[in-house]
């Protein structure tokens, strides 16, 4: 979207809350001889919650994980195209992919608490990455993360018992403890199923912790609930069969999408 | 247009029940239309009374479809095409609604006109008028469950022949009323029911429009030329 203002071209999309924070340009996965990503280009804004919705297997996670390198670990996977992170290309070799984790963050589908205490799990983030000075100041943070992952009543008591005497539900809550962990360099957050073993209560407190996290961070998330990626994306793409078929406003995909296949899917017509 | 099924069938039976009450609800407001201009050029009170008599069945049918419509809304969260199918309902049942309120109304002063001497022709030409607007009416209801824009559009078209019919009624009114002052009481209710079946062919050209926004999922931009010159005070 180009605006002339006094004869200068300004690029109004680099400006303000509609800066581009990921432009993904030709994208190609391939799993070996599958080819799992098809010609995705996508332009992922700053400050905004951006929901990928499709079918199993459509691509949406392996798109998602492009986003941080975490294909690197799967040794058959392929990538080809460029992806850029304010003008970055993260797939650079001198991009040190541990770093480029730093800055964007992963919440798993499925929770991975240590063999330690729910204490230990939680204040581990915080303390390797200096946040607390004292024991004190770790508790505070503790409590805070805790607190945010709306978990702190049901654990206050039990905080030296093992991480993973937890429900499956709680464990994917202290998952969501991102901003307890959160290193000073995180910008983007990438949410694969959040919330997919929550009870409805704790599902409301994750999406408006989402809603929070919008006002500091980029965020994408994966979800298979679409009356979910409704609720707390601006932005929503649709992916089927490898490709992106339809990105927009979250309302306009919800109301009126252009392309029949988003139709058939959100209205729950195709599996 | 989305002409698939659901994956759950149930939906599929929700959409087309609502859309079948708006169905049977047409249908009667069709007949309300033709049965009370008909009681008034027959001189036939007992009709009238008839038609005054159904709208409450009309009534009941619009309350009917719009809790049917909540209830979808609440239990099935319906998106795009599915949620305008679900939103045009609301819209639809209130429009038809307020059609058979003007049958109503016309029947209710037929009393009135049938106690006064007969006008050579005047009923005739609000009956013609009348067919007109039911005509419209059958075509938009098949536009809205064919989802054809273009016989919605020609509806909304049509509706500039009944402002004109009206503006020409209106002018034959006041000629009667200026030729004859005893015909002022009777020629006055026959404008108001003139003017409540122009008000009909408002109604049918807004289900038109919702026929246009469930099909294409934005409202027709274009203002619709009005030809109601009697409405404007000014010359020009």
């Amino acid at each position: 979207m180009e605006t002339k203002v006094n004869n200068m071209q300004i690029d109004t999309r680099i400006v303000g809350d509609d800066a581009i924070k990921i432009a993904a340009r030709d994208v190609q996965v391939y799993y070996g001889d599958t080819h799992a990503i098809k010609d995705v280009n996508v332009d992922i804004l700053d400050k905004t919650v951006t929901a990928f919705i499709g079918p199993s297997g459509c691509g949406k996670s392996t798109f998602l994980r492009c986003l941080n390198r975490m294909n690197d670990t799967i040794s058959i996977a392929r990538i080809e195209g460029d992806i850029r992170i304010d003008g970055e290309d993260i797939y650079d070799r001198r991009v040190d992919p541990v770093q480029l984790r730093a800055k964007v963050g992963m919440v798993f589908q499925k929770p991975n608490p240590f063999p330690k205490s729910i204490y230990e799990n939680v204040a581990y983030g915080p303390r390797i990455h200096g946040l607390a000075r004292s024991k004190a100041d770790l508790d505070v943070i503790v409590e805070q993360s805790l607190r945010r992952a709306a978990l702190w009543d049901e654990v206050k008591d039990r905080l030296d018992a093992p991480g993973t005497g937890l429900s499956g539900g709680q464990q994917q809550r202290a998952v969501h403890r991102a901003r307890g962990l959160q290193p000073a360099t995180l910008e983007i957050l990438l949410m694969d199923e959040p919330c997919s073993a929550l009870d409805p209560i704790a599902t409301a407190q994750v999406e408006e912790l989402i809603d929070e996290l919008r006002s500091n961070f980029s965020v994408v998330i994966v979800t298979h609930s679409m009356q979910q990626a409704a609720r707390v994306s601006q932005k929503t793409a649709f992916f089927h069969l490898g490709h992106l078929v339809e990105f927009d406003e979250t309302s306009k995909i919800f109301t009126n999408p252009e392309d029949p296949r988003t139709e058939s899917y959100i209205t729950g017509r195709i599996g | 247009m989305n002409t698939n099924e659901h994956i759950v069938s149930a939906f599929d039976r929700d959409l087309e029940g609502i859309q079948a009450m708006i169905m049977k609800m047409g249908g009667l407001v069709e007949d309300s239309i033709n049965k009370s201009v008909l009681a008034l050029d027959t001189r036939d009170p007992e009709l009238a009374d008839l038609v005054r008599k159904g709208d409450a069945a009309i009534d009941a049918l619009e309350t009917q479809v719009n809790e049917e419509a909540a209830r979808i809304l609440a239990l099935r969260a319906p998106t795009a095409s599915d949620l305008r199918t679900v939103l045009s309902v609301f819209r639809v049942s209130t429009n038809l609604e307020r059609i058979g309120d003007y049958s109503k109304n016309i029947a209710k002063r037929s009393h009135a006109v049938i106690e006064q001497p007969p006008i050579d022709g005047a009923t005739a030409s609000l009956r013609r008028m009348a067919r007109e607007v039911e005509l419209m009416l059958k075509d938009v209801l098949d536009a809205y469950i064919q989802r054809d824009i273009g016989m919605a559009e020609d509806v909304r078209e049509r509706d500039l022949e009944i402002d004109q019919i009206y503006s020409a009624l209106f002018r034959e009114y006041l000629t009667f009323m200026m030729e004859d002052p005893r015909s002022i009481t009777a020629c006055m209710h026959l404008h108001f029911m003139a003017k409540n079946i122009e008000r009909m062919g408002d109604h049918v050209t807004s289900i038109a429009e919702q026929v246009v926004y469930l099909v294409s999922g934005t409202m027709p931009d274009d203002m619709r030329p009005k030809q109601d010159s009697l409405s404007k005070t000014d010359s020009k």
